[in-house]
């Protein structure tokens, strides 16, 4: 295979990737852009190249393989477990350096058993890197949405609440923003007297008719956006999100959640002595966070090289549970990464729940890294 | 090195530019006759100026190819990134004032905050099977206030180019960032402004696009003092 123009140990880290058992796809380099902003969000338009056909439809140059990689999955119905590795050129505009560069990764898709499964892709994120970088010492941190999901729930706040932190979960001043506001209620007012009667009535079937009514007086359509349903059951959710706040001892629970960060060696430990300080019910969590701990023992992933920091995510809708980062022992640049997605099938339009865990490497950083050292013979 | 000054070519911000430079002893004669789109600076030798639209003058200083420009704040911060490094807002100019703002429908009676919008933006696909739709013609000013403002994420922005306010009751987006002064033609097609939705408050402002030739030259030195004094 003509190797001209990738890093030097593409071809080492695509026997890696098939002693680890995947099957090798490939993606065209020009995508619909559709899926991508959709997944992402439109903050994605400023970092990848955007084009357009004569008929008007967006396409981009590839800036990441998860999303085709899930799609094909989907388009060629070949069912499930399935693990995917892919080697390839990606396009994105960054602040430091290049346009473009090579990204490789797995995708692990439909292993049901989520700890074992959490537990194999960072193994295989960890063996790949190791054998690029052999002797290094390397780091992981983790995250893990499922167990701030389980801290929220026991909170006992309202589920508009619950569903706004966990939205927020991995952007820190998002978050303290949302905590800080949570410290006292703050009551709604200003809705016109006749809506507060029948808000206050409990009065759900006037309301909606209210709605309609307006809906139909100034010509609002009543099926292309929001319904008259929906305004109005988010009217009686937002009656509860603004008279909610949390006791101050429910506050420092959470605020002490959040600064969690330890080794996984001691986390199972940390949690549950959280868990009772707090008073909070988090046996469903801790138990299934012990379970991915012990399957990660069982891998034989290093425990004492990984952290666990309880305030680690991203915020994107389509991660549900394990996040992670691979680094250098002492150095940022962030080598791997990736985690669980199990929400991304179903909203790329697959028919079944499929869960989904994956990473990519960051190919020019690993040959950054492979430099200094001098270490430029293959593997 | 001549200095070129970019000034609207119609309009009220036209002839308002033009008062403001009178004012401040910069008296603008046409060259050649009076539809010309070229013009100089009555005592004030190597300036010249040029007529242009007030969406081509905000382009034409991200360029640098014009070293001043009377335009809408709006546009210019549309217009480029890292804003304040590559010009300089040498005076706000009190004329053309306008606010870009978020507004939606107004019978969404529980959306008031961008924190409501932000519960809307996150459910919508769940209900709708598609995100939340912003009509705009300021992609970049929108997501910068959802994405990095507002944390924001999950919303298409669909390209209006004209009477984006009858953008949610034609059926081709939710919601609207757009351009308001009185509020009227929002309020006429039923929509309402977040109150914490105002994007930024635009007006008229002297712009220098941040050149190195800049420095100690006499001429663009004098431009801004004069037309300061004169506000």
């Amino acid at each position: 295979m003509p190797l001209i123009d990738m890093p030097d140990f593409a071809g080492a880290l695509l026997d890696e990737f098939g002693r680890r058992r995947t099957q090798r796809v490939d993606a065209p380099v020009i995508q619909p852009a559709a899926p991508f902003l959709d997944m992402a969000g439109e903050d994605l338009r400023r970092r990848i190249f955007l084009t357009e056909s004569e008929t008007g439809e967006s396409f981009c140059l590839r800036p990441e393989f998860t999303i085709p990689v899930c799609l094909r999955h989907i388009e060629t119905a070949t069912g499930t477990p399935k693990r995917y590795s892919y080697l390839g050129q990606v396009f994105r505009q960054r602040r430091e350096g290049g346009n473009e560069f090579y990204q490789a990764g797995i995708e692990d898709l439909g292993d049901r058993n989520f700890a074992s499964a959490d537990a194999r892709v960072v193994a295989d994120a960890l063996g790949c890197l190791g054998r690029i970088l052999p002797g290094r010492s390397l780091t992981v941190t983790i995250g893990d949405q499922a167990v701030f999901e389980a801290v929220v729930a026991a909170l006992g706040l309202p589920a508009g609440w619950q569903r706004r932190l966990v939205r927020a979960f991995g952007q820190q001043d998002v978050l303290d923003a949302m905590i800080a506001r949570l410290a006292r209620p703050a009551p709604m007012a200003g809705l016109p007297d006749e809506v507060e009667a029948l808000l206050e009535a409990g009065n759900e079937a006037g309301l909606i008719a209210h709605v309609e009514a307006e809906m139909a007086r100034t010509g609002t359509l009543t099926n292309a956006s929001r319904a008259p349903e929906e305004i109005v059951r988010r009217l009686k959710e937002k009656r509860q999100v603004a008279d909610a706040s949390l006791n101050k001892a429910k506050l420092d629970a959470l605020k002490e959640f959040l600064s969690l960060n330890v080794s996984l060696r001691y986390a199972p430990a940390v949690l549950a002595d959280f868990a009772r300080t707090a008073g909070l019910p988090l046996r469903d969590a801790i138990a299934g966070f012990d379970a991915r701990v012990a399957a990660f023992a069982n891998a034989g992933a290093p425990l004492a090289d990984i952290t666990w920091r309880a305030a680690f995510g991203r915020p994107l809708d389509y991660y549900t549970g394990l996040v992670f980062e691979v680094t250098e022992r002492g150095k940022h640049e962030v080598l791997a990464g990736g985690g669980r997605f199990d929400r991304m099938m179903t909203l790329l339009g697959a028919a079944d729940h499929i869960p989904a865990v994956g990473f990519a490497l960051w190919l020019d950083r690993v040959e950054a890294a492979l430099a200094p050292a001098g270490k430029r013979t293959a593997p | 090195m001549t200095i070129t000054l970019a000034l609207p070519s119609k309009g009220r911000i036209k002839e308002a530019s033009a008062a403001l430079f009178d004012k401040a002893g910069l008296s603008i004669v046409s060259v050649g006759n009076d539809r010309s789109y070229r013009g100089r600076i009555e005592g004030l030798d190597g300036v010249e100026v040029a007529y242009l639209s007030a969406s081509e003058i905000a382009r034409e200083l991200a360029a640098g190819t014009v070293d001043f420009g009377i335009t809408g704040e709006d546009l210019v911060r549309e217009g480029m990134s890292d804003v304040e490094t590559r010009v300089d807002f040498c005076a706000r100019l009190g004329f053309g004032a306008a606010d870009v703002v978020v507004a939606v429908p107004e019978i969404w009676l529980d959306v008031e905050t961008m924190a409501d919008l932000g519960d809307v933006a996150a459910d919508f696909r769940a209900r709708h099977g598609r995100r939340l739709a912003i009509a705009t013609k300021y992609w970049r000013l929108t997501q910068q206030f959802f994405s990095q403002r507002h944390g924001i994420q999950l919303y298409r922005i669909v390209e209006s180019l004209g009477a984006t306010e009858g953008a949610p009751a034609a059926g081709q987006a939710d919601i609207i960032v757009d351009i308001t002064s009185t509020g009227a033609t929002l309020r006429a097609n039923h929509l309402k402004v977040l109150a914490d939705g105002v994007i930024l408050k635009s007006e008229a402002c002297l712009v220098r696009a941040r050149k190195p030739a800049h420095d100690g030259d006499a001429r663009v030195a004098e431009i801004v003092s004069r037309v300061g004094a004169a506000l």
